[in-house]
């Protein structure tokens, strides 16, 4: 272990010592805003650490870890969003009496995950940094105990993906038993070597099954809707951003060091996965009423567009997908940060009717809102067209015809959910144009008593209008000019293949 | 920098109304007025300059260009380029800008301030759209009309409002995937020729396309036109669209947002893919007799006033596809005039309508009658619209329609025939509005204030027009010639 | 390109064939006597008290934290102690082998600390109090 193993592992590092901080923090005097804020330093110092840690890529860390531009680039994503989901938590946590300190050091531990599995370079890492990153969600999905839907979540949440583990652990092992090696780049070359796949194409199908599972694709997407509603909004943009985009970038490192004759069979799979789970979130998401349940269908197609510049296996589909990957984080903090802010606590603002006439109460966060809906529908001046874009560029350069024809297709499905929200909010109850109710014929609620007085919370605390802020500059920003962006995304994926 | 000022002063108009708006709802009528007012005395002096032939080339080149990287690594450029066709096509937007602007001042009272955000912003998609250069660009312009075009409808439209809204918005955005694949394609096809990749239209035309290749990449722009334009069996969002519109939105979504899809035909689909467009033309000319007489018949039927009009749109620009494939000089000529003046007339007759619609609440054809006792002003302007509409001579439709009907007949003499029954069926739907609504006795025992003086400006400067139009056409096909002499050889017939 | 998956589909039929032929298998030879105690419960030999479904003391759950804590540690650092001195000679390895020792019983003192402050170690704590920390409710 030399000073510069410790530089490239310096984000790890800070991120792991500021969880033991925290603890300590914890026992020695119980308050919110300071152990919010030390999070929040922690988090801070380890995206600082990162540009400290560029000074030594590439560089190989034992067996174990690499700390490449790749590497850090995800490394900067997970840790961005995670400062994301710390400031929205904290006004959120304020309005809930329960016991709320915990929760950041688990924050921090599940970030420490992402950050492992961004890095990992052999299976070991892999399975470390999943299952870090996996306990510490267990906990969050189930911290509102309260709520009568935090147990019931925790424990599908517990279950199913205690069974995918056991899944990608066993697929390991047989993968070890054909090669002899659990390191990425010997395996890949002894994968090669061996006249047919062994063992080796049953491990990896296995190890596909607790990939899936973290990446909510179909078939392995039954848990998200019901995780995405019984767990606390904050934590749901957690498990849709950081788990899923911390799993993708190992994945597309595995790929894009597999040869084309050994990725090709799961290529293929990939493909059938990529078109169904488009079709699949797409059309489960249109009758949907509740937000919450919507965005995962939602997130479910947004896998399966990135799956389909991820089989495009060339270097462009790699920049194509991890700006997908950005702009898919961009969005979905984003929307369910609007949801965080509007929650008090009573109830989540989770119901499609809690949003009707938003854009009249609440005109910033209502535009927002509907920034984020037409970025995951991938309407221009949003980051979103620009990945959406970039995601059929990709397809279309690689031929993929069919995963980029069910795309489109699947997008103009996604509009009609997407835009049947954006009507709720701009369709009018209040007080003040209650003439133009009557239009909305069936639609509207028989008695106007009895309008939704939702949500009550009037207030948006600093640290959530910050990372709302943030947000939007982002959404905007990425989708006008993503030069920049583009040139650190070319730059970091490149020693991919 | 005249270019990004076109595009910026109704973006930036828009903004500003809408921060204003929230104070004063008179301010943010004013502002975009004067953001509109400006961008048409732009719009006009390059004309003048284009005319006068000393600034501005008038030999058929490019008059104004702009370019700067955007997105250098995908080979984007924000380049824009303006030629005597977009110049036509800017002006119109201006215009009918200012008079959408007008024809609202009293119709919309709530959230004033949004709704010239809005309104501005899709006259600065439309903008874009008409001088965008590089494919990508104009993909981002062609979806950035949409979404305030979809929170017009949306939230200023009259019952039926959001179905209808998100059937336009789903039938233009699915099309428009559609282009933006074969947009995608067509630039890998140019990279795979010439090792450089490029949504640049000038690096792109003239790309090599084999017989299937250049026939699906071909349909892929057709389609997101045909569904603007609209082509036949494509067209079931405009009536719904137009109906459901406030007038202002009708106005716009007739007299420029269809003009998009004739102008992208005309742009892209006929030179980038020459012959695949030329393989396409007995389909594409068939299709547009059958929107002719299509859109007359059902013109015919209608009871529902703004129905009826949206209907003619049909048939009107059934004679823009005709045009457009018969691909001469004539019928390109009487294309271009009749987008200007299909913008004039059937805007003329949504605002009439939605004049109409502001007085009796109704646009109930059967309910209306004798109208003319009661407001002879309007009775006299929907005598003069509905005969512009069914193409009397004097009038700009005249010279469009039998510009495209000469030239078509060069190519095709069947279609040509049938489609001449249009202007006889145009004429039957056209006397049966007019004598329905304002002939007759007043059953309904209607009563209401005649046009009042700004709605008389604003119908005067669409009869001052069509009047122009039709007796010294010149001007405007003088200011189109040089652009389609440079783009007619691209499909020799 | 299908044809690869063979092998997975082999190794599927091998799995439910190892695991249901071992059922079957063991029907036909177990033996088959089916009366009253051979349905009862299996309690050590003794006759079961009570039913099988009651509440454990959740008090139980201290022990199991106490001996994560010092039982599982001994786990991790037994084989650390006994390379250590061969770790210490090594010039690569220097110190540093003594430092991540520390560090880890460190985070476990962390550890211990917060469970011990939060009060989770007390055996005996009333019903009726809150499991929050007493200062801050």
């Amino acid at each position: 272990m030399s000073r510069t193993d410790l530089t490239a592992l310096s984000p790890l590092l800070v991120v792991a010592l500021a969880a033991v901080a925290v603890l300590l923090l914890i026992s020695v005097r119980r308050n919110h805003r300071a152990t919010a804020t030390l999070t929040l330093a922690g988090l801070v110092l380890g995206l600082v650490s990162i540009s400290w840690a560029a000074t030594v890529t590439p560089h190989q860390v034992a067996p174990l870890l690499i700390a490449d531009g790749y590497a850090l680039f995800y490394s900067a994503l997970v840790l961005a969003a995670a400062v994301v989901v710390c400031l929205l938590s904290f006004d959120y946590l304020e309005q809930r009496g329960e016991q709320r300190e915990e929760f950041y050091v688990l924050l921090l531990l599940a970030t420490l995950g992402g950050l492992v599995l961004v890095g990992a370079s052999h299976f070991v890492t892999l399975f470390l940094g999943l299952e870090i990153l996996s306990v510490a969600i267990y906990v969050m999905v189930a911290y509102a105990r309260s709520s009568p839907l935090a147990a019931e979540t925790g424990i599908k949440y517990l279950v199913l993906a205690g069974a995918s583990s056991a899944f990608l652990v066993f697929g390991m092992a047989l993968v070890y038993a054909q090669t002899g090696t659990l390191e990425f780049r010997p395996l890949v070359a002894q994968l090669s070597a061996i006249e047919g796949s062994g063992l080796a194409l049953p491990g990896m199908a296995l190890m596909l099954v607790g990939v899936g599972f973290k990446l909510a694709v179909v078939p392995f997407h039954m848990w998200t809707p019901e995780v995405y509603q019984g767990a606390p909004a904050p934590v749901t943009a957690f498990v849709a951003t950081v788990s899923k985009g911390a799993m993708f970038a190992l994945l597309l490192r595995f790929f894009a060091a597999l040869g084309p004759g050994e990725a090709r069979p799961l290529l293929v799979v990939l493909g059938l996965v990529a078109m169904a789970s488009i079709l699949a979130g797409n059309l489960l998401a249109l009758l949907e009423q509740n937000i919450k349940r919507l965005l995962a269908f939602s997130s479910i197609a947004h896998l399966g567009y990135v799956l389909v510049a991820f089989l495009a296996s060339s270097a462009f589909g790699d920049e194509a997908v991890t700006f997908y990957l950005v702009a898919y984080f961009v969005s979905t903090l984003a929307a369910f940060g609007v949801v965080t802010v509007l929650s008090d606590n009573e109830r989540e603002a989770e119901r499609i009717e809690d949003y009707r006439g938003l854009f009249w109460r609440r005109p910033l966060l209502a535009t927002l809102m509907t920034g984020a809906l037409l970025s995951l529908a991938g309407i221009p001046l949003t980051t979103g067209f620009v990945g959406k874009f970039a995601v059929v560029a990709a397809g279309v350069e690689a031929s993929l015809w069919l995963p980029v024809s069910v795309l489109a297709l699947g997008s103009a499905i996604g509009l009609y959910y997407y835009l049947r929200l954006v009507v709720v909010m701009l369709s009018s109850l209040d007080a003040g144009a209650a003439t133009e109710s009557a239009a909305d014929s069936g639609r509207t609620p028989a008695d106007p008593g009895q309008t939704p007085a939702w949500p009550r919370a009037a207030r948006v605390g600093g640290g959530a209008a910050l990372a709302l802020g943030l947000l939007a500059l982002l959404l905007l920003g990425l989708g006008l000019y993503p030069g920049p962006l583009m040139d650190v995304i070319e730059s970091s994926v490149s020693p991919l293949r | 920098m005249t270019l990004i000022l076109l595009i910026a002063l109704p973006l930036g108009g828009g903004f500003l109304a809408w921060m204003l708006g929230r104070f004063h709802a008179q301010a943010a009528r004013w502002v975009s007025l004067a953001a509109l007012g400006a961008g048409l005395v732009l719009a006009l002096n390059l004309w003048a300059e284009q005319v006068g032939g000393e600034v501005l080339p008038n030999d058929g080149s490019w008059l104004v260009e702009f370019s700067r990287a955007w997105i250098p690594q995908l080979g984007i450029s924000f380049h824009l380029a303006l030629d005597g066709l977009s110049l036509l096509m800017i002006a119109l937007t201006f215009l009918v800008g200012i008079l959408a602007v007008g024809c609202s001042w009293h119709e919309i009272t709530t959230r004033v301030g949004f709704f010239h955000f809005n309104l501005m912003w899709v006259l600065a998609g439309v903008v874009g759209v008409f001088l965008s250069m590089d494919l990508f660009l104009f993909y981002f312009f062609w979806e950035l009309m949409l979404v305030p075009m979809y929170f017009l409808i949306a939230i200023w439209g009259h019952e039926r409002r959001i179905p209808a809204a998100v059937k336009f918005f789903i039938f233009t955005q699915a099309s428009g995937l559609l282009m933006l694949l074969a947009i995608v394609g067509l630039a890998f096809v140019h990279q795979r020729h010439s090792g450089e990749l490029s949504f640049d239209y000038f690096d792109l035309l003239g790309t090599p396309l084999g017989g299937v290749t250049g026939m699906l990449l071909m349909l892929g722009f057709f389609f997101a036109f045909a569904v603007k334009l609209p082509v036949v069996p494509l067209h079931t969002w405009l009536p719904d669209a137009h109906t459901e519109a406030p007038t202002a939105g009708s106005l716009v979504l007739a007299a420029l947002l269809l003009k998009t899809g004739a102008y992208g035909l005309i742009r892209f689909v006929v030179p980038l893919f020459p012959d695949a467009a030329l393989a396409f033309t007995p389909v594409a000319m068939t299709l547009g007799v059958v929107g002719i007489l299509y859109g007359a018949v059902l013109a015919f039927a209608q009871t529902d006033l703004k129905r009826l009009v949206a209907y003619t749109s049909v048939s009107h620009l059934g004679f823009v596809l005709l045009g457009v494939f018969a691909w001469n000089e004539l019928a390109l000529q009487g294309v271009v005039m009749q987008m200007i003046c299909h913008g004039l007339s059937t805007g003329a007759l949504f605002v009439l309508v939605g004049a109409l619609y502001e007085r009796t609440h109704t646009r109930d054809l059967t309910r209306l009658s004798g109208l003319w006792a009661v407001a002879p002003k309007m009775g006299a302007m929907g005598v003069f619209f509905a005969m512009a509409s069914l193409g009397l001579p004097g009038l700009g439709n005249f010279i469009a329609e039998i510009l495209v009907l000469v030239g078509a007949y060069s190519v095709n003499v069947a279609l040509t025939v049938l489609a001449t029954f249009g202007l006889v069926a145009a004429t039957i739907y056209s006397v049966r509005l007019v004598s329905r609504a304002f002939h007759g006795a007043n059953d309904g025992a209607w009563k209401f204030p005649d046009l009042s003086a700004r709605e008389m400006v604003v119908l005067g400067v669409m009869v001052a027009g069509l009047v122009w139009l039709g007796l010294y056409p010149q001007p405007v096909l003088d200011a189109a010639a040089p652009a389609l002499s440079q783009l007619l050889p691209v499909m020799p017939r | 390109m299908f044809f690869d998956y063979a092998n997975v589909f082999v190794f599927a039929l091998g799995g439910a064939v190892l695991v249901f032929g071992g059922m079957w298998l063991g029907s036909l030879i177990r033996p088959k006597r089916e009366g009253e105690a051979g349905l009862e419960p299996y309690e050590c030999g003794e006759k079961p008290i009570g039913s099988a479904w009651f509440r454990f003391d959740i008090r139980y759950y201290t022990v199991a934290l106490v001996y994560l804590l010092f039982a599982v540690e001994i786990a991790f650092l037994f084989p650390w102690a006994r390379v250590l001195k061969e770790a210490l000679a090594d010039d690569a390895i220097g110190g540093l082998a003594l430092v991540e020792g520390v560090v880890f019983i460190l985070v476990l003192a962390v550890g211990l600390a917060y469970v011990w402050r939060k009060g989770d170690l007390d055996w005996v704590r009333g019903i009726s109090h809150t499991p929050d920390d007493p200062e801050e409710g």
